[in-house]
């Protein structure tokens, strides 16, 4: 009984994060601030997942399972929203250095070109 | 239909705010849909398996989220100046 609704309320926890993380990065003006969002919802959101299936099932394959999931999605997150802050620095300065931007930027465009 | 199941369905919802953004949206609004997408796949996978009671099925999140990294950097990599 007790399991049951400590279950539900670690899901309902998860489920209103992903949907307010949703609403969130559709609500957002640019592409900066939409990353903010991605946080809670590869972060948090599967870490509150593995405690509910670790309170459901115990210490089992299903568990481990989960959590080798998980763990994945969590670790790889903040290397991916990096990894897209980066791409987008890139493609709107053309080198995502600050200094290097900025040269770029005063430099005006290739001398090689015709 | 217990607390899994119906926790996997809510999270479904969130896919229509991404799906919204990701057509709507410049082209790195959509790689941002497209990763918190596989994010909400994989956790709506292990509610389902968890929800059915099929341990077997529990290794289709693992697969994802190993394609969703992969997939996310190529993407991301491509998109710095390439397309």
């Amino acid at each position: 009984m007790i399991r049951g609704v400590a279950v539900g309320v670690i899901l309902a926890v998860a489920v209103a994060l992903v949907l307010a993380s949703a609403v969130g990065l559709l609500a957002m003006r640019d592409t900066y601030q939409r990353i903010h969002y991605l946080t809670p919802l590869a972060l948090v959101a599967p870490l509150l997942l593995g405690l509910a299936v670790l309170v459901q099932s115990g210490s089992s394959v299903s568990s481990s399972l989960t959590w080798l999931a998980l763990l994945f999605v969590v670790i790889t997150g903040p290397i991916l929203s990096h990894g897209t802050i980066r791409a987008i620095r890139i493609r709107e300065t053309g080198d995502w250095r600050l200094d290097k931007a900025d040269d770029t930027d005063k430099a005006g465009p290739p001398k090689d070109l015709p | 239909m217990n607390a899994f199941v119906v926790a996997a369905i809510a999270m479904l919802v969130a896919l229509v705010p991404c799906g919204i953004l990701l057509l709507r949206g410049t082209i790195m609004d959509a790689v941002v849909a497209y990763e918190a997408i596989s994010a909400i796949a994989v956790m709506v996978l292990i509610l389902l398996a968890e929800g059915f009671r099929r341990p077997g099925e529990f290794e289709l999140p693992v697969l994802l989220a190993v394609l969703m990294f992969g997939s996310g950097l190529v993407f991301v990599r491509m998109l710095e100046r390439w397309l």
